[in-house]
């Protein structure tokens, strides 16, 4: 005769790994850190809203490449097809292309709340810095997303914006053309952009996130103001 | 003074660089420099934008028959890789730097307004490259231009 009750399944799988794993205690620490109460305020969601949004992009972004074609003949046909004949294309993309922008507005509304609350000072100056980079990781996903599309917009909106890297002296000329892998912006130009957009930038957010992500943890958020 | 000597010492870890100290630095430090260059110049020499095919020597370039620009039209090309748009008027041949000159976008031959205009931001431009209006700073280089049998040339250098 049982005297008690099973415990529930998930429970119980979570006794067979520990078992195993020996990992209950370290994770639960990890987990169950509390926030402190001066922080549960809704502008200190913004960050996680950003990492949120970033989540969003990886999932949509991955969805878009199963259909997207980086050449100048086929960008914007295949575009159209996402948009016209595959089922819910047109909320994938659009998902795509308002979250990016989102996360790009919740990226500075971020960094304001840090800067007001005063969360960059010592001794997290270097969260503050790897936040910095994390900022110009996101705008370089936007400028190299732009010219996906391959339309117009995109062409004259990545020739302008990549004009600005050829005003500098000296160099000026040179860095403009290893940026659009020409002197013009070409299908050259749009391979580069597709590269970096899907595998150079998320290499390097990846390993900024985590930077900011250990040290937030290791650091604890900033004291009441 | 005795104190810069001691820090002096501190700063070797306490033991001064002996010869054998001194060859392991630099064949260390050569051998992660030599590495380091080698991984490093074909990446780099890799991202280096390309030689395109055509013609990038500088001289003239025959950039179409001259039947296919008939008279009221203008065609970019692209001339030692720089792009350039040779247009076909009642006067005459005219071959002008396509590179806007506000923001470098390539501008195109507008037939009915017969100007040449910008995509961008609404520059505005002559057949002899002159501003007519918009944000364009500066006019339009102008290059030679030559038809010689049926061929429409253009002189690689801006006249």
């Amino acid at each position: 005769m049982q005297t008690q009750p099973r415990a529930k399944w998930w429970t119980r799988l979570g006794d067979w790994l520990d078992e195993r794993f020996d990992v209950r205690i370290p994770l639960e620490a990890f987990l169950n850190k509390p926030v402190p109460k001066h922080a549960i305020k809704w502008y200190f969601c913004l960050g996680g809203i950003t990492f949120a949004l970033f989540v969003i992009q990886g999932v949509t972004g991955i969805l878009l490449s199963l259909y997207y074609r980086p050449t100048p003949e086929g960008a914007y046909d295949s575009i159209l097809f996402i948009m016209n004949n595959v089922r819910f294309g047109w909320l994938i993309r659009s998902v795509h292309a308002w979250s990016a922008k989102l996360m790009i507005a919740m990226c500075i509304a971020h960094m304001l709340r840090v800067f007001i609350t005063g969360s960059y000072k010592k001794p997290r100056e270097l969260n503050w810095v790897a936040g910095t980079f994390l900022l110009l990781l996101t705008l370089g996903f936007g400028f190299t997303g732009y010219l996906l599309p391959w339309d117009q917009k995109a062409l004259w909106g990545s020739t302008v914006g990549s004009e600005i890297l050829g005003a500098i002296p000296v160099v000026g000329d040179a860095l403009l053309g290893l940026l659009r892998g020409g002197p013009d912006v070409t299908g050259l130009t749009l391979t580069r952009f597709y590269g970096a957009h899907m595998l150079i930038l998320p290499a390097l957010i990846f390993i900024f996130l985590g930077a900011h992500f250990v040290i937030i943890r290791r650091q604890g958020i900033s004291g009441p103001l | 003074m005795g104190e810069s000597v001691n820090r002096a010492q501190d700063e070797g870890a306490g033991q001064p660089l002996d010869r054998r100290g001194f060859f392991k630095y630099v064949l260390v430090g050569f051998s992660a420099a030599a590495t380091a260059a080698g991984v490093a110049t074909p990446v780099v020499a890799y991202l280096w934008p390309p030689k395109q095919a055509a013609g990038a020597g500088g001289g003239r370039v025959a950039v179409a028959a001259a039947a296919d620009l008939p008279v009221g039209k203008g065609v970019v090309f692209s001339v030692n890789n720089k792009p350039v748009l040779v247009i076909h008027t009642e006067d005459g041949y005219h071959a002008l730097s396509a590179t806007c000159t506000h923001l470098g976008c390539i501008v195109f031959w507008a037939e009915q307004k017969k100007v040449i205009a910008c995509p961008c931001h609404a520059a505005f431009f002559t057949t002899n490259g002159d501003v007519i209006s918009g944000p364009a700073p500066a006019p339009l280089p102008v290059y030679q231009v030559k038809v010689e049998g049926d061929q429409i040339y253009v002189e690689g250098g801006q006249a």
